[in-house]
C-alpha cells in the first residue's frame, strides 16, 4: 500500500509542481445492528475501501476521493486534484502555508482483549437483545427500546510528500440505546450512548443490565416529572452535562478554524475568561477512550492539549494549516471521518479537570435551583451563545435534591457562564459521543460535578 | 473514474439479486448508488479549495426464514467483492433472528417521472464555473457593508443516480442533478460579533442566484448588530423556513412516520380523522413535487414516490409508510423508504414535506404583525423531545417586530413550547414558499409562544 500511495504523491509533486501532497487510504470493515423492541431490523456488514488525495498547489487546496486502491484511478484522481487546486488558487488572497512537522514512520497496532471482528454476529445480537429485555422489563410503561450497535475495524494508511508513512489499526465499538415511555398522555424519551477504542470488552463494564436499566429508569421517572420554571437559576451540573458544555459551548470556540472565522476566542489568548477553578483539556492520548488515537489524519501525533488553565486561555486546537496563523504548533486535532472527506479540526476527549468539592457540598449551596444530570443535545454559535437540552433534571430546594423535572434546557453566553462557575467537584467521568461538523467524529467529553451561580433555564410551555 | 451507465447500474443490481437467490436466499434486493460531486469551498472569507468526490457502491438485503441480512461494498468494479458482499448479507441473515412481521420485499408498480430534476448544464460545470459562483456570492456579501464578514460557504454541483432490483421483479433506474451555493457571514462592530447568519440556494436545475445569497447573508448579519433585550412573556412569532425546518424535523415529521406510530412513539396514534392543527395548516408529503430536492421516481426500496395528504385543514389524514410498516398493517407503502445511499437499509422518512402556502405575501404578513418576533436560526432543536414534541430552543438571534417592521435583534432569546400546540396556533400562512432540505414551506405566523428573554 505504501508504495502505491508514494507513487501517487510523487505524481502530484513531480508532474504538477505541488508544494505538498498526501494520500490517505483506508480498508474498513463495519458491523451494524438495529434492534427495535428486540426485533432485529437487519444484521448489517459493510466494506469501505478508498483513498483521499489532498494536494497544495499555488497555495490552494485540491482534494479528490476515490473508492479504489489501484494505481490507475488514483493517479488520475491526484491529477484532477492538482488541476482543481490551480483553479481554486486564482482568487486566493492569502496562500495556505502548513506548519513544519517531523517526518513520521510508524506502524500502530491495537491489541484488544476482545476483538469485535472475532465476535460472532449471533453474540452481538444477544448482547443487544439483553439490553432491550432489561429496558422493556424494567417498567411496563416503557413501550419502546431501540438499540443501535456499530463496530468498525480496519487499517488506515498515511503517506505524505514530506516522507511520512504511517500505518494505523482502527477499532471502534459503539452503541446507542433509546427508550420511550407513555402514561396518561405523557410521552418521555431517554438516551444512553457508550463507546470505546479498546475493544468489545466495553460490554464487560457497561453490562447490558446496567445500560438497559439506566435508559429505562430515566424514561419511567420522567413520566412523573414536572416542567421547569423558565428564568435564571443557580444550577449543579453533572459530569455528562459538564462534558457537553465543555465540548459544545467552549470546545468548538477553541477549534482554531472557528476561532479564525470570527469566534470569540481569537482575541482572548492568554486572557482570563473564566473563574479560577476552570481548567479544560482536549486529550487524544487517554487509553481506550472514544476520542483517542495515535496520529491524526495529517500524520501529527495526538497529544494532551491544555485549553484553559485556572481560568486563563492557554491554547487552541490546531491543524497544520491553522497553527502558523497563531504562531503555534499543530496539536494533532486534524481528523477526517473517512476517505470521502478532508481532515478538519475536531475535538478528541475534551474535559474539565476536577477540584476538591463533594457532590453534597455543591448541592448544599443552592437554595432554589436545579440539578441537571444528563443532557439530550447541545449546540453553540460562533458568537459564544450555547444551548444544552436536558433529559434528566431535578429541583434543588434548600440544599436538597427534590422532584424530577422534564424537558428543561439551559442557555447563555459561554464566557459569562465560565465566570460564574463557583465550585468544582472532585469526581470525574468521561462519556462517549459523536460530534457533527459536516462530518461525524467519535469523541469523548466529561468532567466533575460543578455548580454555576446562574444560567438561563428554558421551561416548557 | 467514469460515471456508471444506466445499463451497468441495473446490471449490477440484477446480478446481485440473482446471485443471492442462487446462494440460498429466499428473497433478495440490491440497491446501487453513485454520487459524483464537484465543490468549491470558501474558508475564512476566501475561496481556497476545490474538490471532486466520487462515491459508489452496492447494498444487498437478503431474507432467509423471515430474518433479514444486509451487506454493502464500495468496490463494485470487482466481481468478487460484490459476490463476497452477497455472501455476507446471506450469512448475516442466517445469524439474525426471524421477524414475524417480515412480509417480503415490495411488488412492482409503474413509476412516474419528473423532468425537472435533471439538467445537463449542471453535468457540464467545471470547478472554474463554481469558483465564479462562489466569487459572485462573496462580492455581493462584502458589498452590503464593510462591517459584514463572509466566513464560510461554497458552491457545489452533483450528479446522483440509483438502481434497484428485487426478487419480486422490481427493476428501476433514476438519476438527477443538484446544484447549490451557500454563504455564512457575521457582522462585526468594535468587539461585538453577531451570530452566524446563513443563506443558500439549492436546486435541481441550474437556476441559482449567488448574488442574492451573498446579499441576503450580509443583510441578515448586518441587521443582527443592533440588539436590545426583550422581556419574558408569551408572544406572536413569524417562523421562517429555517426555523420550521429545525423544529419540524425532530418532532412533527417523526410523529407522522408509521414506524413511530406503531411503536407508541407518536401522540398522533389513533388520531387519523381528528383535528390536530389549525384550519390554516395543510401538509402533503410529496415525493413527486416538481423540482423538489427529494423528488425521485422511486424510494429506497423501488416503490414509486407519491403525493400523500398528511394533514388537510388541520385534520390528520395519513401516516408515512415504507414497505415493512405498510405490510404490518395490511396497507400499501407510500414510497417513504429512505436510504443513505448504498450504506444503509431503508428507514421511514419524509420526502418533500410540503406545507401548502397561503395567498398573503410575506411583506403583507409582516405588516399585519403589530408586536412579535421574526425567527430564522434556532439552536438546540435537536434536543427537542422527539416523542412529546416539547422543545426549548434559542433563537440566534430573534428579530423584534414592531408595527409591521423589524426594529432590532435580540440575542439569547429562548423559545419554549410544544410543536403540537404550535400547530394549533398557526394564525396565518404566507405565500413565499421555498425548498429547504426535505421541507417545502412558506412563513407561518404562530400565536402565543412562550419566550424567555435575557
Amino acid at each position: 500500500m505504501k508504495d502505491i500511495l508514494t507513487k501517487v504523491t510523487d505524481v502530484a509533486v513531480e508532474k504538477f509542481g505541488a508544494e505538498y501532497a498526501e494520500a490517505r487510504a483506508q480498508t474498513l470493515y463495519k458491523t451494524m445492528l438495529t434492534l427495535k423492541e428486540g426485533r432485529v431490523e437487519a444484521a448489517k456488514q459493510g466494506i469501505e475501501n478508498g483513498v483521499a488525495l489532498r494536494v497544495l498547489v499555488n497555495g490552494a487546496w485540491g482534494f479528490a476521493s476515490v473508492g479504489s486502491l489501484k494505481v490507475e484511478p488514483l493517479t488520475s484522481a491526484v491529477s484532477d486534484a492538482c488541476r482543481m487546486a490551480k483553479t481554486a488558487s486564482v482568487r486566493l488572497k492569502v496562500p495556505i502555508k502548513l506548519a513544519e512537522v517531523k517526518k513520521v514512520e510508524d506502524r500502530v497496532r491495537v491489541k484488544p482483549e476482545k476483538n469485535p471482528s472475532e465476535i460472532l454476529m449471533e453474540d452481538k445480537i444477544k448482547t443487544a437483545s439483553e439490553i432491550t429485555k432489561t429496558a422493556l422489563g424494567f417498567d411496563k410503561r416503557v413501550k419502546s427500546c431501540t438499540v443501535d450497535y456499530l463496530d468498525l475495524t480496519g487499517t488506515s494508511y498515511f503517506v505524505s510528500s514530506e516522507g511520512s508513512a504511517i500505518e494505523q489499526d482502527k477499532l471502534y465499538v459503539w452503541s446507542r440505546i433509546t427508550a420511550s415511555a407513555v402514561s396518561n398522555g405523557v410521552f418521555t424519551f431517554s438516551r444512553e450512548e457508550i463507546g470505546s477504542t479498546a475493544g468489545y470488552e466495553l460490554f464487560d463494564k457497561q453490562t447490558p443490565e446496567k445500560i438497559g436499566t439506566a435508559v429505562a429508569k430515566r424514561a419511567a421517572e420522567q413520566l412523573e416529572a414536572k416542567s421547569p420554571k423558565g428564568g435564571t437559576f443557580p444550577v449543579v451540573l453533572g459530569p455528562d452535562v459538564v462534558g457537553v458544555f465543555v465540548h459544545e459551548a467552549f470546545g468548538h470556540l477553541a477549534e482554531a478554524d472557528l476561532a479564525l472565522s470570527g469566534g470569540v476566542l481569537a482575541n482572548n489568548m492568554g486572557k482570563k475568561i473564566a473563574s479560577d477553578m476552570v481548567t479544560f483539556y482536549d486529550d487524544g492520548t487517554i487509553n481506550g477512550a472514544f476520542g483517542s488515537f495515535k496520529y491524526d489524519d495529517e500524520g501529527v501525533p495526538a497529544q494532551k492539549t491544555l485549553l484553559i488553565k485556572d481560568g486563563v486561555v492557554a491554547g487552541l486546537m490546531h491543524s497544520r494549516e491553522t497553527a502558523p496563523k497563531f504562531n503555534a504548533e499543530p496539536t494533532g486535532n486534524a481528523r477526517a471521518e473517512d476517505f470521502r472527506v478532508e481532515p478538519i479540526i475536531r475535538m478528541r476527549n475534551t474535559f474539565m479537570a476536577p477540584r476538591d468539592r463533594s457532590f453534597e457540598e455543591l448541592v448544599e449551596g443552592v437554595k432554589a435551583g436545579y440539578y441537571f444530570k444528563s443532557f439530550r443535545g447541545g449546540q453553540a454559535n460562533l458568537d459564544g451563545t450555547f444551548q444544552v437540552g436536558i433529559q434528566e433534571a431535578y429541583e434543588i430546594t434548600n440544599g436538597e435534591i427534590g422532584e424530577p423535572v422534564r424537558n428543561a434546557s439551559i442557555s447563555g453566553t459561554t464566557l459569562e457562564t465560565l465566570l460564574k462557575v463557583d465550585a468544582v467537584g472532585k469526581d470525574f467521568e468521561l462519556s462517549s459521543g459523536r460530534c457533527g461538523k459536516g462530518q461525524t467524529a467519535f469523541i469523548g467529553d466529561g468532567g466533575p460535578h460543578i455548580r454555576v451561580r446562574e444560567v438561563t433555564v428554558g421551561g416548557s410551555a | 473514474m467514469a460515471v456508471l451507465k444506466k445499463d451497468e447500474m441495473v446490471g449490477l443490481a440484477e446480478k446481485a439479486v440473482g446471485s443471492a437467490l442462487q446462494k440460498g436466499g429466499a428473497e433478495a434486493e440490491a440497491y446501487v448508488y453513485e454520487g459524483q460531486a464537484t465543490n468549491v469551498s470558501i474558508e475564512i472569507g476566501q475561496i481556497n479549495k476545490s474538490s471532486r468526490i466520487i462515491d459508489r457502491g452496492i447494498g444487498i438485503r437478503v431474507a432467509v426464514n423471515k430474518a433479514v441480512g444486509f451487506a454493502y461494498t464500495n468496490i463494485v468494479e470487482d466481481k468478487e467483492a460484490v459476490e463476497d458482499a452477497v455472501q455476507r448479507a446471506l450469512n448475516a441473515a442466517k445469524a439474525s433472528k426471524p421477524d414475524p412481521d417480515w412480509n417480503g420485499f415490495p411488488e412492482k408498480k409503474p413509476y412516474a417521472s419528473d423532468e425537472r430534476t435533471f439538467d445537463t448544464r449542471i453535468l457540464k460545470l467545471q470547478s472554474e464555473d463554481l469558483v465564479e459562483v462562489a466569487a459572485k456570492m462573496l462580492e455581493a456579501a462584502s458589498s452590503v457593508n464593510r462591517r459584514v464578514f463572509p466566513i464560510e460557504g461554497g458552491a457545489g454541483a452533483a450528479y446522483l443516480s440509483s438502481a434497484v432490483a428485487n426478487s419480486n421483479g422490481i427493476v428501476g433506474f433514476d438519476d438527477g442533478t443538484m446544484i447549490e451555493c451557500s454563504l455564512a457571514a457575521v457582522a462585526k462592530d468594535g468587539g461585538m460579533v453577531t451570530p452566524v447568519c446563513f443563506e443558500f440556494n439549492a436546486e435541481r436545475k441550474y437556476n441559482i442566484d449567488p448574488e442574492w445569497v451573498g446579499k441576503e447573508a450580509g443583510r441578515l448579519a448586518l441587521s443582527a448588530l443592533k440588539t436590545k433585550s426583550i422581556e419574558t412573556r408569551s408572544t406572536k412569532l413569524v417562523l421562517t423556513q429555517f426555523a420550521l425546518q429545525q423544529l419540524l424535523y425532530y418532532t412533527l415529521i417523526n410523529a407522522v412516520k408509521a414506524d413511530s406510530v406503531q411503536r407508541d412513539q407518536s401522540p398522533f396514534k389513533d388520531k387519523i380523522g381528528e383535528k390536530v392543527g389549525s384550519e390554516n395548516v395543510t401538509i402533503h408529503d410529496d415525493g413527486l413535487f416538481p423540482g423538489g430536492l427529494r423528488t425521485w421516481a422511486f424510494d429506497g426500496e423501488g416503490v414509486p414516490q407519491q403525493k400523500t395528504v398528511v394533514m388537510k385543514k388541520g385534520v390528520l389524514k395519513n401516516f408515512l409508510y415504507d414497505n415493512y410498516t405498510a405490510k404490518k398493517e395490511g396497507k400499501q407503502s407510500t414510497g417513504n423508504a429512505s436510504r443513505a445511499g448504498y450504506l444503509s437499509t431503508p428507514n421511514v422518512e419524509a420526502t418533500n414535506f410540503h406545507i401548502l402556502p397561503g395567498t398573503t405575501s410575506a411583506d403583507q404578513l409582516m405588516r399585519e404583525v403589530d408586536d412579535g418576533l421574526l425567527i430564522y436560526y434556532l439552536q438546540g432543536a435537536h434536543s427537542s423531545n422527539p416523542v412529546s414534541g416539547e422543545f426549548s430552543v434559542v433563537a440566534t438571534p430573534a428579530w423584534k417586530i414592531k408595527k409591521g417592521e423589524t426594529a432590532h435583534a435580540s440575542r439569547g432569546v429562548m423559545l419554549a413550547g410544544n410543536i403540537f400546540e404550535v400547530l394549533k396556533n398557526v394564525s396565518a400562512v404566507a405565500s413565499n414558499e421555498r425548498k429547504m432540505g426535505q421541507l417545502v414551506a412558506p412563513w407561518l405566523v404562530v400565536e402565543e409562544v412562550k419566550v424567555i428573554g435575557r
